[in-house]
């Protein structure tokens, strides 16, 4: 029954789901190791996606939409360094804050600039983002199709997922940072700059961020919705903690969930009679909530992760 | 020396509270502006809109949703338990209402009001329940839950509103209008201040204060909120502490939404609540503007319902997006949470001019 075609299309567009998810996974796995819990990471691709929007709409280069949406990433990230690591303000508050914060901002100069009512055909960019195709290895049957003809994101995520497993656990810098998520104060000790550090992970997690969430809008969509990120900042987060803060294994959960996803579009598109749409939309949180469910118990993460630091001399 | 330093650390905090308001609308200015508007025009319109005798009861009307949902955030809070998922259980209760009223919409109405206002409680606690027992016994992340929460309760009640509910000669997604026998009474005329509005502010609002402040639960949810160490020393049983207060925090936004059908909208409705101040998201900077104090709550309720009320009002006058609400509440809240920043600086430093330690 189930032809080869649709299981390629499916695994297809998995792949290609995968990579703003990833990003931000990636990005907010390496910060909490570093004992930083930074929720507004729905926020940093939130702006993102805007950003992206905004610049592509009235310059026309997905290359300054791209390069803003990042900087609107740190920018937004590095108030929240600010707040937490700075001012040692509470992470889950500050972090829920500038998520409203960034849903207040967006939306408010998304009207500011194109009026109340968006008429029928909300405004849209020209051109997306386009996928690359690699030469000689998109040929291979199957294989080819799903993984080699994708976004340059997506295989930058891909590199990633071994860049950072490798800073982590084979590198000093790794260790170091392993270190201040156990035990700042120890780390502080042994000469680590724990709160510089903490910062240029949060610059590299709103980088990051911003363009995970300027794919939304310049790459699966030609347009920005209000509040388009839906909790795939939050998603991520959870992915994190499915993968026990290791980004191999967060490459496979980022999958699986990347999957139901694609499996949710496909549901909506075919109009499944006795499913109705909504309930394909619920499905990726119902299935988060499932994933910790069944793998997130009683996880332990790095011991100081979301306790403020303060330096005692 | 004619001021204690009880009295003293009160009087900062006040300041503080008002400064940090300042501050949020000082930089609300500047977002104004940004969009060549005159922000004095735009505040004008916006404290007209919100707290001018005419304004009030509409104010009030708005405030009584955040109130009983940010009273139950409280709760929760007080124990460092994050629920983020009002919102769902906001729109759950304000759904089952609505189913409920349109089943008994023959029963006697004296009996089935209290029924109905009594299971748009529950209905809420109910969908407080999964996460709440996740995060009880599994030491599931309450914050990440409570929230997929939210997107299942939104797609639900889309469902139910497009699909079997649905009113069927309305153009838009929601159900019938329901028997005017079940609304809920008016108390003032001439006004929408429904018996909501007055169990909110006269009743729950005293309930709740004696409760966190003199009995035994609230001082075990402080006590949990200080260290769940402390706790499971003081021999609390943190499992049932955790599935109380999330059941109250999750009944009282099922209420909310209950009274905002019964009271308000008479329909159930995909935008309950204001799209870009959401009540249930908004209660949360409501409850830590009130420091978690249930009289101070009411009155950071009555401002921020004046905000959202006001920013219509400013939006019509003005022509400023109504997004500008939802950003200064964010705002206050950023301001806010620097402040605890420096009330514990000030708090050091007084201590430390009076050798306390």
């Amino acid at each position: 029954m189930v032809s080869v075609e649709i299981v390629v299309g499916l695994l297809y567009s998995s792949v290609s789901l995968l990579t703003p998810i990833l990003l931000a996974g990636l990005a907010e796995l390496l910060v909490e190791r570093s004992g930083i819990l930074n929720l507004s990471l729905e926020g940093a691709m939130l702006v993102g996606a805007f950003t992206a929007f905004m610049v592509a709409f009235y310059t026309g280069s997905l290359g300054y939409a791209m390069l803003a949406a990042s900087i609107a990433g740190v920018a937004l990230c590095m108030l929240f360094a600010l707040l937490t690591i700075t001012l040692a303000l509470d992470q889950m508050v500050t972090g829920l804050a500038l998520n409203l914060l960034t849903i207040g901002i967006t939306s408010y100069f998304y009207r500011a600039s194109f009026g109340w009512y968006v008429s029928p055909i909300p405004p849209h960019v020209e051109t997306t983002l386009q996928p690359v195709e690699i030469p000689v290895l998109s040929q291979i049957p199957i294989l080819g199709k799903v993984l080699f003809n994708h976004l340059p994101h997506t295989y930058a995520a891909l590199a990633l997922v071994f860049l950072s497993w490798w800073l982590l656990f084979r590198t000093e810098s790794g260790l170091k940072i392993r270190a201040m998520g156990e035990d700042p104060q120890t780390a502080d000790y042994l000469g680590i700059n724990v709160n510089l550090t903490r910062y240029a992970l949060l610059v590299l997690e709103g980088g990051i961020a911003g363009i995970a969430g300027a794919l939304l809008s310049i790459g699966y969509y030609n347009m920005f919705l209000d509040n388009m990120t839906q909790g795939r900042g939050y998603i991520a987060i959870a992915l994190v903690i499915l993968s026990r803060w290791n980004p191999l294994l967060l490459l496979g959960a980022a999958f699986i969930f990347s999957f139901i996803d694609a499996l949710q579009l496909r549901i909506q598109a075919f109009n499944v009679p006795f499913l109705p749409y909504q309930f394909a939309l619920m499905l990726p949180y119902l299935f988060t909530i499932v994933l910790l469910l069944v793998a997130g118990r009683k996880v332990k993460g790095p011991a100081s992760l979301g306790k403020p630091f303060k330096k005692s001399r | 020396m004619g001021i204690t330093l009880e009295r003293r650390f009160l009087l900062i905090r006040a300041a503080l509270a008002l400064s940090t308001i300042g501050l949020a609308f000082f930089a609300g200015i500047i977002i104004i502006s940004s969009v060549g508007k005159d922000p004095l025009q735009a505040y004008y319109w916006l404290f007209q809109g919100a707290f001018s005798p005419p304004a009030i009861p509409e104010t009030l009307i708005r405030a009584t949703p955040l109130l009983l949902i940010s009273i139950g955030l409280a709760t929760v809070f007080k124990a460092r338990i994050w629920n983020i998922g009002a919102e769902g259980q906001f729109y759950v209760g304000g759904m089952v209402t609505a189913i409920l009223s349109i089943l008994l919409k023959d029963a006697p109405p004296s009996l089935a009001f209290p029924v109905i206002v009594l299971v748009a409680g529950l209905g809420g606690a109910l969908w407080a329940l999964p996460p709440a027992i996740l995060k009880a016994t599994y030491g599931i992340n309450e914050v990440i839950t409570t929230l997929m929460f939210n997107y299942v309760a939104i797609y639900l009640v889309s469902y139910l509103l497009h699909g079997p509910f649905r009113d069927p000669v309305s153009m838009f997604p929601e159900t019938e209008t329901i028997n005017p026998a079940l609304w809920a009474p008016i108390v003032v005329q001439g006004t929408r201040l429904h018996v909501g509005v007055l169990l909110a502010f006269a009743v729950v609002v005293p309930l709740a204060y004696f409760f966190l402040r003199w009995t035994a639960f609230g001082l075990k949810l402080d006590v949990l909120g200080s260290s769940a160490r402390t706790a499971q020393y003081a021999n609390i049983n943190v499992t049932r502490l955790v599935i109380q207060a999330m059941l109250i925090s999750g009944f009282l936004a099922g209420l909310a939404g209950g009274f905002e059908v019964l009271g308000i909208q008479h329909k159930m409705r995909l935008e309950l609540s204001p799209p870009t101040s959401p009540y249930g998201y908004t209660g949360i900077a409501v409850a830590l503007l009130g420091y978690l104090n249930p009289l101070l709550i009411a009155l950071t309720s009555f401002f921020l319902g004046g905000i959202i009320n006001g920013s219509m009002t400013m939006h019509r006058m003005a022509q400023i997006p109504v997004g500008m609400a939802g950003i200064i509440q964010a705002l206050i809240i950023i301001f806010v949470l620097a402040s605890y920043f420096v009330e514990d600086k000030l708090a050091k430093k007084a201590m430390e001019r009076l050798k306390l330690w």
